[in-house]
């Protein structure tokens, strides 16, 4: 069920204006709380999508990290990451 | 006693508000939301019940509801922050949706009950095309179709069915229009979006199938076509032809007055009259 705080921090990054300045800021010390496993932690501060993806995660959730361009995302490297897990393009 | 006086489908696409504002009233995707506009102005009904799946912006994985019925007197947005968009405020026909609800459960359907909601694009980009005044009250029946597993395509039918004789059902003389909002194949931000785009149609050939069925009625065949897993292919909110299929329910076996495509799109808009 870890997925779930995935998708959490990816809907606060998208709804708290204040949580989406800290992972903008501080990333590693703005998701440290929540309940994750080190692949999960590992992908999310890696901006690694493609390997959350894998995991579970809904890309619809995930995209919200590359519109608010948060952990090294943004629109334009996020479609070659979804599709190739590993790649820090 | 109510009535339902007719049916509608179209796509929600949050570019579309920009996209119309940018190439003007010409433009293919203008011309077919205004089609459907018109007929629904033709047929002036009293309220419009939205089939729609929240893109978890009413709700979230804390508490994601399958089935759930907004009664309350007005809801709001965007939440979403489309582009294009004003901020809108909906009246809800509340004593619909409350008899709607009610009915449901007396039905066997566990409907979840919303009472204090705003919405996002997939409830509003449709509205600002059909009902830019927001004066026609809507009653908003939210289903799962973005979070897997999905409810199942025949129980959506049987929910539209449910909704028809609960309308049929209302102690006062109403009229009401059935709109349902959504694609057939989708994806967004997900690995089945083509590479290089953020978003895109992963299934055509999924798309032209539920084309067919609808255009001709081939409703028995769509429910048991459209498997959660089948629409997993189709991208991850090509659950929204759950929306349809529910509209389905309410129309019974009907043979749609207009359907056109934008199949590249993977969605269609289509109407439903009888009158």
């Amino acid at each position: 069920m870890s997925i779930y705080f995935v998708h959490k921090i990816a809907q606060l990054v998208a709804k708290d204006s204040a949580f989406r300045e800290r992972m903008k800021r501080e990333p590693a010390a703005a998701i440290a709380g929540f309940k994750l496993t080190d692949e999960e932690r590992r992908a999310l501060l890696a901006g690694d999508v493609g390997r959350l993806a894998q995991l579970g995660a809904h890309g619809y959730l995930l995209g919200h990290l590359a519109r608010n361009e948060v952990l090294g995302l943004s629109m334009r490297n996020y479609p070659q990451r979804i599709h190739d897990p590993g790649s820090t393009v | 006693m109510g009535e339902i006086v007719a049916g509608f489908g179209v796509p929600h696409t949050p570019m579309f508000p920009a996209l119309v504002a940018r190439e003007g009233p010409q433009c293919e995707t203008a011309q077919l939301y205004r089609t459907v506009a018109e007929h629904l102005g033709a047929i002036k009904p009293d309220a419009l019940i939205v089939f729609d799946s929240d893109h978890l912006n009413t709700f979230f994985l804390n508490n994601y509801p399958n089935l759930s019925v907004g009664v309350t007197d007005q809801t709001s947005g965007p939440n979403d922050g489309t582009p294009g968009l004003p901020h809108y405020v909906v009246p809800v026909a509340e004593d619909i949706a409350a008899r709607l609800y009610g009915f449901g459960l007396e039905s066997g359907f566990d409907l979840a009950l919303a009472q204090e909601f705003d919405v996002d694009h997939s409830i509003l980009v449709p509205l600002h095309f059909l009902t830019p005044h927001m004066t026609l009250p809507i009653v908003p029946v939210f289903i799962n179709g973005v979070v897997h597993p999905l409810p199942a395509a025949r129980r959506c039918f049987a929910l539209g069915q449910m909704v028809r004789t609960a309308v049929e059902a209302l102690p006062a003389s109403r009229t009401v229009a059935v709109l349902a909002s959504g694609s057939f194949s989708l994806d967004v931000g997900g690995h089945l979006s083509p590479r290089g785009e953020f978003a895109g149609t992963p299934d055509v050939g999924w798309a032209e199938t539920v084309l067919a069925h609808l255009r001709h009625g081939r409703i028995n065949d769509l429910l048991n076509e459209a498997t959660s897993e089948r629409m997993a292919r189709a991208g991850n909110v090509a659950g929204e032809l759950l929306n349809w299929i529910a509209l389905m329910g309410v129309l019974g076996d009907r043979r749609p007055s207009f359907l056109e495509p934008q199949i590249r799109m993977g969605h269609a808009y289509g109407v439903w009259r009888w009158d």
